[in-house]
């Protein structure tokens, strides 16, 4: 059948009274923020700059439901990212630029994948047709970061963006948390999808399967060594709260009355007013908890890694015991302590499926072992700390100062160094999910915008940063962001004028060759001041209860500068390479 | 030290290489020899990588840190005993005239090797097997003046009677072509 020209005329004409309205195409740069919008991310820590700006722009028309905090340097996006994932448990997300602003986010990111900590880090990239060029603020941020990331991606089609984001936070955030990196070209970001923007959410991906329930013959096996156990000891750690498995495993201790002791990052999962609470492990952790790991029979470890720094020298860690290892990682399981019964799960199910098997028991004699070493440590060292007859105001005074002000109740962000150890022990922690500090990296000047990001993840909670006067120097410029958002971040810098840690080992290992460790510092209140923060020096005794109570009544950012002993060393000690059980108390 | 064949099963995507040799890196494991194809299955991709190591157990380890690579599918550690394995290796070797002819009969039936292609002044010999065999043969021809020696990386299967698909997550998986 022919048509005639009318014909097709009139078949043309119809087309659009029957044509359903196309679906209006938006470009990846609108993907972009409408796909984390669907993973339910409403703050983006972030910097911009030429290869993100098209996503930048995008993020204006959605102010009302995103919230985006401009730090003042790309590593504090990553830093503010991981304290704000501490503190909420949900993925912190970052956004930064090419070339430079990327290899800002390094320390960051470097720092998360060490201490398991969900984070996405999105990243402008130059335009695909440039990749490779050597282009302007061109790095290759994929290569970088493969050994830093649990997984990176990039995207170089606007249509990928939807799914891509929704992969990243699934992987971020499931099994053993991490950072995820997605690297987006400039030329993604500014076209338009070719098919309707549709986010849906990950929950499965074909080569990656985190187990979360433990085969029931592991928890079996693992129980069975429980009720055996005469002497057994549990140590947990940072899979304790991101499992958020606090309660369970107290039921656990409770049930089993198993001593039970923390690392640096499990502090804050156990009150320390509870019975079964014996101290904190590891290279400055506590005189009995250390000594009595080379004596007891068992060792129950959840969700932590059995770090350098938790066992020193390993020819010579706990050799008598056996090992109960309950880890969502497989890769941690006999990586460096042999596990006799390894348990392969999320720590809270785990516990769960263990408290039914495990026998009610009675380890009270056990447990007064540790009591005998706490009074050698107290008398040895807690006390002359916490109540010293020189003149200059110790550490330890001020932690606990502010622990009892804060009925052991504040979210405490320690960075890296003497401050951060000091911190770990005087701070008595009563609130679960107290205390975020980096653990695995030791990255000086974390904790300034760790705190930042904490105080947003968690606004209604007190917040205190306890910093070191070479670590605030390294991220000092983040007062900026604390001022513009105006969060009552609390600011404790503990000023010895020393890289404190690094001249400890120097006096200790390298007959006080004191090789460049002596800061000339600036005027910090002076400093803060100029970014609108308000604050002062403590550096009387008697002035200190006051100067506590003037920064905890502020309802706005506040800095303490604390003057403290020059020269003071963290003790107990475990000095690299030694045995636990020869933990130095001088 | 032990060799040690590692098969790696992995989504066929761009960069994977790097994240799988960057664990051998870190840990300074030297790579012997590397080969990737995809697989009769479409878009999963097998790395056949050899390595030298006196601790089984570190090589355990390290099995378990390139399974965490999240694109990786299956990871397995063969000794040699588990596997049947080859390389392929081509010669080029020195013709002119008036030097010693070769012995074709001995280089076929003897070494299982063959002339791939001719040339006035050279042959391109192709010869697959061991890395022992191949340079068992290496040593009978060198005489002839090798002109370049090429060596491909080891491709193995495991003597287990599992299938590829028998290791993978429940899909429908499709044949490669």
């Amino acid at each position: 059948m022919e048509f005639n020209e009318n014909q097709t005329q009139t078949i043309q004409a119809a087309e659009p009274a029957v044509a359903v309205a196309k679906p209006e195409l938006i470009n990846g740069s609108h993907a972009v923020i409408q796909s984390l919008i669907a993973e339910g991310v409403e703050t983006i820590f972030g910097y911009p700059g030429g290869a993100i700006m098209p996503v930048y722009d995008a993020i204006y028309d959605y102010q009302d439901q995103v919230n985006h905090i401009l730090v003042r340097h790309e590593q504090g996006a990553a830093h503010a990212a991981e304290g704000f994932a501490r503190t909420t448990g949900e993925v912190g997300v970052c956004l930064v630029t090419s070339g430079p602003g990327a290899t800002n986010l390094v320390t960051g990111i470097a720092d998360a994948i060490i201490d398991s900590t969900p984070m996405v880090c999105i990243v402008g990239q130059v335009a695909s047709h440039l990749l490779g060029t050597d282009a302007f603020q061109e790095t290759d941020v994929m290569g970088i970061t493969i050994p830093i990331t649990k997984w990176n991606y990039q995207i170089t089609y606007a249509d990928e963006i939807p799914e891509i984001i929704a992969k990243a936070f699934y992987i971020a955030k499931s099994g053993r948390p991490g950072p995820v990196l997605i690297d987006i070209t400039k030329d993604a970001q500014q076209k338009l999808m070719t098919k309707p923007f549709a986010h849906k959410k990950c929950e499965k991906l074909i080569s990656y399967h985190p187990r979360l329930a433990p085969k029931e013959d592991q928890v079996a096996a693992a129980a069975k060594l429980i009720n055996q156990a005469k002497r057994p000891f549990l140590f947990f750690g940072h899979g304790v709260q991101i499992a958020k498995a606090e309660e369970q495993l107290i039921k656990f201790i409770e049930k089993t009355d198993i001593p039970a002791a923390s690392t640096l990052l499990g502090l804050s999962s156990v009150s320390v007013d509870h019975p079964n609470y014996v101290g904190w492990l590891g290279m400055h952790g506590n005189y009995g908890t250390n000594v009595l790991t080379n004596q007891c029979d068992l060792i129950i470890a959840v969700g932590m890694r059995f770090d350098d720094r938790v066992t020193g020298d390993l020819s010579r860690y706990a050799k008598q015991a056996k090992v109960v290892h309950i880890e969502i990682d497989p890769a941690e399981i006999d990586k460096i302590m042999k596990a006799d019964a390894p348990v392969v799960g999320d720590a809270k199910i785990a516990l769960e499926m263990l408290l039914p098997l495990v026998k009610e028991n009675n380890h009270e004699g056990w447990r007064a072992e540790f009591k005998k070493f706490d009074v050698i440590e107290d008398q040895k060292i807690t006390q002359p700390e916490l109540a010293p007859t020189t003149e200059k105001i110790k550490m330890a005074e001020v932690i606990r100062t502010l622990s009892n002000k804060t009925k052991g109740e504040a979210v405490i962000v320690a960075d890296v160094g003497q401050h951060q150890m000091m911190t770990a022990r005087y701070y008595q922690f009563k609130k679960a999910n107290s205390f975020i500090t980096s653990g695995g990296l030791g990255t000086m000047g974390y904790a300034l915008p760790a705190a930042f990001g904490a105080k947003v993840g968690a606004p209604d909670r007190e917040v205190v940063a306890i910093i070191g006067d070479g670590c605030f120097q390294m991220t000092i410029q983040e007062l900026g962001t604390i001022a513009q958002s105006g969060l009552p971040v609390k600011i404790i810098i503990l000023n010895n004028n020393f890289l404190g840690m690094v001249r400890q080992w120097q006096q200790l290992f390298h007959a006080k060759r004191y090789s460049f460790v002596e800061l000339q510092n600036p005027d910090f209140i002076t400093i803060a001041k100029g970014f609108g923060i308000n604050g002062h020096t403590c550096s009387a005794r008697e002035n200190l209860n006051d100067s506590l109570d003037t920064m905890l009544a502020s309802d706005k950012p506040y800095l303490l500068e604390v003057l403290v002993e020059k020269e003071e060393n963290v003790f107990p000690m475990v000095p690299t390479g030694a045995c636990v059980a020869d933990i130095r108390l001088e | 030290m032990t060799s040690y064949t590692i098969c790696v099963f992995t989504e066929n995507t761009i960069g994977i290489l790097n994240k799988i040799t960057t664990i051998f890196t870190r840990r300074r494991i030297n790579i012997d020899s590397l080969t990737v194809s995809e697989t009769e299955r479409k878009g999963i991709s097998r790395f056949t990588i050899v390595i030298h190591h006196e601790s089984r157990e570190a090589v355990e380890k390290l099995v378990r840190q390139i399974r965490k690579v999240i694109e990786v599918l299956a990871v397995f550690g063969y000794l040699n005993d588990d596997i049947v394995y080859n390389e392929i290796a081509m010669f080029k070797i020195s013709t002119p005239i008036g030097a010693k002819p070769l012995d074709i009969e001995t280089i076929n039936k003897v070494y299982k090797a063959w002339v791939v292609y001719w040339h006035l002044t050279y042959v391109i010999i192709q010869k697959t097997g061991t890395e022992e065999e191949i340079f068992e043969f290496f040593d009978y021809i060198k005489p002839h003046e090798i002109l370049e020696f090429v060596r491909s990386g080891r491709v193995a299967v495991s003597k287990s009677p599992q299938t590829l698909v028998d290791y993978l997550p429940e899909a429908e998986w499709e044949y490669y072509q």
